[in-house]
């Protein structure tokens, strides 16, 4: 579903450059529910907002369902319709209701009539558990419910993969909980996703498989199992010490 | 909140005193200099009756005069045998039937309401400030996108035309764009002076817009596109409104700026509220009267645009 190939990305400024990604291949099968952990500044975000041209790739291929983004060719809006991302910091239009919020874009890049995007938006404000709060503007909900909102949005388009970067990293404890049982849902059902979180249990409990990330390296991948038991690496082990 | 309103009295009063003293201080400084108001010469100039007299165009005689209660129509016959009916005011009905009359006899009157030259002038103000801003809206828009565009050329495009123009007097601009512009272009005062308004307020409102939008979250952007949508649907549907919500305010203030910039195309000749003030001075000599009229009728058309510009603030601010 996702294959990259020694994708780096850098960053350069002041004469200095930065790797915030260096030489990381890996894959997402269909179906999979990959964990990405890491420390802060490990490039583990850079490396999700890559799969779906969010930042261009210095070097490297990533190819997502077949096509390659590093391919000039390549239209980006149109992978980026299959490929879901849901923000730490929520980034609903707040101009907009929370049904506009969700309707917008079906019907602008979906090209779906007025009745039809109502009705799905409906269907996933239903699943998400906020119904009611279809005609209130995003300043009215609060941060757990935002983001439930914004993983609807993201679900109206039928992504085949969905992004979540540190989704329930800005969110006040008590809410965290709301925001992780929409996403379990989404993995039983079979949703292909990658998940950039600092929640252990979560990773634990859904992931088929965690990466960890350092200094933009891919240091060790495996089962959680395998991971939160067993790790190889020394890097892990000290990370995993630090946060557990 | 009772005892607060009650704490606020004092200040009130105050504020009161002291408006009090600067209008008697005025008051005193013109009785000095021994000037005679006369308000009264001033209402005439917002609104005047007009007369105008119902003349006979050829020697002949009044054959009928009938009244209709205000109006009376006369009846004419031309020795020729030729008829002619006018309608007069009945009060203002100088002949009789049977009259033998001369061509250009006036046989009545009428009268109208007209709009003076102060009404006149305020509705040109008006006028040449709506089709400015219009304008000035849309060359802001463009110039403002263009200033965030990715294009290079674009970019010192755009940087080029803000620079001169707010580089340069408004004055200057407009000597240029009528004695210039409009001698090369073929154009009249009217277009050359609406013209370098809204090409003036363009560039400010250019970088007003350029301010909002780049005052719009990245995180939007980001959203926008991750959902798919391209450059244009990202700014259409999700920047730009957040951006001119956000712009409201500074660009009412460039507006209100306009109209009362306008008062310098008076230089080319428009008769707006600032000419037609000087016009009504030379025929009444008074200057003091007929400027405060002016400035008030300035600032009543101001504070009108920015009470309508906090109303669709107001309307706007449910979403926050």
């Amino acid at each position: 579903m996702i294959k990259t190939v020694d994708l780096k990305k850098t960053f350069t400024g002041r004469g200095q450059t930065v790797y915030a990604v260096d030489g990381v291949t890996a894959n997402v099968e269909p179906g999979e529910v990959v964990v990405i952990i890491g420390p802060s500044g490990s490039g583990k975000s850079t490396f999700l907002r890559c799969l779906n041209g969010l930042e261009t790739l210095t070097s490297g291929h990533i190819v997502i369902d077949g096509v390659d983004l590093a391919d000039r060719k390549t239209d980006l809006n149109k992978v980026r319709r299959e490929v879901g991302m849901v923000f730490q910091q929520f980034n609903l239009f707040p101009h907009k209701k929370v049904i506009e919020n969700i309707v917008l874009a079906q019907m602008t890049v979906r090209k779906r009539d007025r009745a039809e995007a109502e009705e799905k938006a409906r269907m996933l404000l239903e699943k998400v558990g906020i119904a009611e709060k279809e005609q209130e503007y995003p300043s009215r909900l609060s941060g757990g419910q935002q983001q439930r909102v914004a993983i609807a949005r993201a679900l109206a388009m039928d992504p085949k993969i969905m992004l979540f970067d540190e989704p329930t990293s800005s969110l006040d404890p008590e809410m965290v909980g709301e925001v992780l049982d929409v996403m379990k849902d989404l993995a039983r059902e079979g949703m292909t996703m990658v998940v950039v979180t600092h929640e252990m249990g979560f990773a634990r409990e859904v992931a088929d498989r965690v990466l960890f990330m350092d200094q933009g390296k891919l240091v060790e991948e495996g089962t959680p199992e395998h991971f939160f038991t067993e790790p190889r690496e020394e890097r892990t082990k000290l990370f995993l010490k630090q946060v557990l | 909140m009772n005892s607060l309103s009650k704490q606020l009295w004092p200040w009130r009063i105050l504020t009161v005193v002291i408006l009090f003293l600067i209008a008697a201080s005025l008051w005193a400084a013109t009785k000095r200099i021994d000037y005679t108001w006369r308000w009264n010469r001033v209402p005439q100039y917002f609104a005047y009756n007009a007369e105008t007299f119902e003349k006979i165009p050829f020697d002949g005689r009044v054959l009928i005069i009938n009244r209709l209660g205000d109006t009376t129509s006369v009846e004419l016959e031309s020795e020729s045998g030729e008829k002619l009916t006018l309608v007069v005011e009945t009060p203002s009905l100088r002949v009789s039937e049977g009259e033998e009359l001369f061509a250009d006899d006036s046989i009545g009157s009428n009268s109208e309401w007209k709009a003076g030259p102060l009404t006149m002038g305020m509705l040109m103000t008006l006028w040449l400030s709506a089709v400015a801003s219009f304008f000035g809206l849309i060359i802001g828009l463009v110039t403002g996108l263009c200033r965030v565009s990715k294009n290079p050329t674009l970019r010192s495009l755009s940087i080029f035309y803000v620079e001169l123009i707010r580089g340069t007097p408004l004055l200057v601009q407009i000597f240029i764009f009528y004695f210039f512009l409009g001698t090369v272009l073929d154009i009249g005062r009217i277009v050359a002076g609406i013209s370098a308004l809204a090409i003036f307020a363009g560039a400010y409102v250019a970088e007003i817009i350029r301010a909002g939008i780049q005052s719009v979250p990245k995180g939007q952007t980001e959203a926008a596109r991750s959902l798919g949508m391209s450059a244009t649907q990202n700014m259409v549907h999700i920047v730009l409104p957040q951006a001119l919500k956000r712009v409201l305010p500074p660009l009412a203030g460039q507006f209100i700026s306009l109209i009362k910039d306008s008062s310098l195309v008076s230089v080319i000749a428009i008769t707006d509220l600032t000419k037609s003030g000087r016009e009504v001075i030379t025929s009444t000599f008074a200057t003091f009267e007929i400027w405060f009229t002016v400035a008030l009728l300035y600032l009543l058309l101001t504070s009108v645009l920015s009470q309508l510009i906090a109303w669709v603030e107001r309307r706007l601010a449910v979403s926050d």
